[in-house]
């Protein structure tokens, strides 16, 4: 670790791995929901274990983002960060407001809990993801303040980088976007439009800057590429991904209410989407190929590696799957949606933060670059069950949406919500079973942080 | 000149475009994409150097088995529904058996073509043919 102040990064990931934990539990809880109805019922409602499940998805991303800035900005910029109090001050009151705001869902009925938090003064709860009580959001927006001031001083202050450039205004949209969900409109054309504001802009539009400034970071350190190279690259994806990522938000305004001429814009740009990312895999394995030195670290290039593959994979072909207006009028809001967001947040967002995590926590725990070879054999494991069982996961699903949207929308006598429901039991439960792989690597990459911690490094 | 001079004794370029024109042929420009990278090959191959050679063979055998590979399954598609399978059942099979392969055939051809971008030369798994023995002489380290 070269500067210090480098250290508040771990905290960040430790929380977001925790957290990482408690999203898989609550998802495999939910994939028993499909098939079980009852199950946990009432203590943990259908509608809660969802609420949970996608909200500390969210929760946990955003400590892995803040973590990884807290990381590359001082090593990027050369230079302590500005205030490392500020950020381990944050770090609480963003850990403390999420734990309570999940305590709020499991324990009190939602419309009580917006009572009790107040909703009534600024409503701003019910959406979907944005479920938190307006004083959570509030607090939000404390928190990315605070962050962004930090990083901004650190950043003023040091060397200026194409990397901490794009992770800055990946990091300032995010926090912009999320303004957009405390505007409430009763009009529900509106309120779906700027809800997406907030949703699509994040994942695929400035999510993608501090996606590919992560990666681009970690493959510097790894590949010893020169910078020059990789920041050119950088420049072509996040173009490409803004290009295509604005203007193809316009794939969910197809049926909701908006001028018809979205399914154009939306079709033709959400066409292009998966451009940024097809970019960022040649990128990925090109600077692995053309690399002047062998990292000891090889597990963090595994994830990098990987996070290119799968984001391609889950966002760009699962997405390009169903983004044509005129299949997408059958198949919106079904299992294929479900299983394009899960391959996607897994492949793009879950797996960078992973990667990062991987780099960087050697370090923070006191290494000079890698773990031992048997953590790292570990962690490789961990890596391939969490992949493939994701890959068989999304095969499931999709399997299970072509079926749905077969009986309940395409067909001349489609057949009720529920009873289509029935006849995808099976495939529940093959991707309940693949829930339950995806949790053992999940398990098995926490026991590779203590595996081998005695053996020396992987030369 | 010495960049282009290097890039013509490699043959570096002629490889790129070739991994380009497969993952066109499958993405972009199907059967264009194909007997462009045909005419590459006829034209080229003889006098390239064994980095494009490589490069050209790889994709062009590629791109035929891919054919193979999706008249075959085309063929199964029908023959399933000859006997009588679910219309349902039917494109569940088409659709994961389809996405997984084209995925997989336009993933093999990023790593080629990163391949080729670093000099390299690239077997396609299964699919490609064996390497040349001259082939790595010219990777760059």
């Amino acid at each position: 670790m070269q500067y210090q102040s480098q250290a508040v990064a771990k905290p960040y990931f430790i929380a977001a791995i925790g957290l990482f934990v408690g999203q898989i539990l609550f998802g495999l809880i939910m994939g028993l929901q499909y098939v079980i109805g009852d199950f946990l019922f009432p203590e943990i409602p259908f509608n809660v274990a969802r609420m949970v499940h996608t909200n500390l998805l969210i929760v946990w991303i955003l400590f892995g983002f803040m973590g990884a800035a807290y990381y590359l900005v001082p090593e990027e910029s050369e230079c302590e960060l500005y205030s490392p109090k500020l950020a381990l001050l944050m770090f609480w009151v963003f850990l403390i407001a999420g734990a309570l705001t999940i305590l709020g869902y499991l324990l009190v009925p939602y419309a009580t809990l917006a009572e009790m938090t107040g909703n009534s003064l600024l409503p701003t709860m019910g959406r979907e993801f944005l479920e938190q009580p307006t004083i959570t959001k509030i607090g939000i927006v404390i928190v990315a303040l605070a962050f962004l001031f930090n990083l901004g001083m650190t950043m003023l202050k040091g060397r200026k980088t194409v990397i901490t450039l794009v992770l800055f205004i990946g990091l300032v949209g995010l926090a912009v976007f999320f303004l957009f969900s405390f505007f409430n409109p009763d009009n529900l054309v509106r309120d779906k439009l700027y809800w997406w504001f907030v949703v699509h802009l994040w994942v695929e539009g400035v999510w993608e800057l501090i996606l590919g400034a992560i990666l681009a970071f970690v493959l510097i350190k790894t590949t010893g590429v020169d910078r020059e190279v990789i920041e050119k690259w950088l420049y072509v994806i996040i173009a490409l991904a803004l290009i295509t990522g604005i203007i193809g938000t316009g794939h969910h305004f197809f049926w909701i209410g908006l001028p018809g001429y979205w399914q154009w814009w939306g079709s033709i740009f959400s066409a292009l989407e998966p451009l940024p990312f097809f970019m960022m895999t040649v990128f990925a394995f090109n600077m692995v190929n053309q690399r002047r030195r062998n990292h000891p670290n090889q597990a963090a290039v595994l994830w990098a590696l990987g996070t290119s593959v799968m984001a391609f994979l889950g966002a760009g072909v699962w997405g390009f799957m169903h983004t044509l207006a005129p299949v997408n009028y059958y198949t919106h809001g079904t299992q294929i949606t479900a299983a394009h967001g899960h391959m996607a947040f897994y492949g793009a967002y879950a797996m960078i933060v992973l990667t990062i995590i991987s780099y960087a926590m050697p370090m923070l725990r006191g290494r000079k670059a890698a773990n031992s070879g048997k953590s790292q054999i570990l962690e490789m494991w961990s890596f391939w069950l969490m992949t493939v069982s994701m890959v068989f996961i999304t095969l499931f699903l999709t399997a299970a949406g072509v079926l749905q949207v077969y009986t309940q929308r395409y067909t001349d006598n489609p057949q009720p919500f529920m009873a289509v429901q029935e006849r995808l039991e099976l495939f529940y439960w093959m991707r309940e079973a693949a829930g339950v792989v995806f949790l053992i690597g999940l398990i098995i990459y926490i026991i590779s942080f203590f595996a081998g911690s005695n053996e020396p490094e992987q030369a | 000149m010495p960049h282009l001079d290097n890039d013509r004794r490699t043959g570096q370029n002629l490889a790129v475009l070739a991994e380009a024109l497969y993952i066109a042929n499958l993405l972009l420009i199907p059967v264009i994409g194909f007997a462009i990278l045909c005419y590459l090959f006829l034209t080229q191959y003889k006098q390239a150097p064994p980095l494009a050679r490589s490069h050209l063979e790889q994709t062009l055998s590629a791109s035929l088995w891919i054919a193979v590979l999706f008249t075959v399954f085309a063929a199964g598609i029908l023959l399933l529904k000859n006997f009588g399978m679910e219309a349902v059942s039917m494109w569940i099979i088409i659709i994961l058996v389809f996405t997984m392969l084209h995925a997989s055939m336009v993933l093999l051809g990023v790593l080629g073509l990163a391949k080729a971008m670093a000099g390299k030369c690239w077997r396609y798994p299964l699919v490609g043919k064996t390497l040349p023995d001259n082939c790595s002489r010219y990777d760059k380290v």
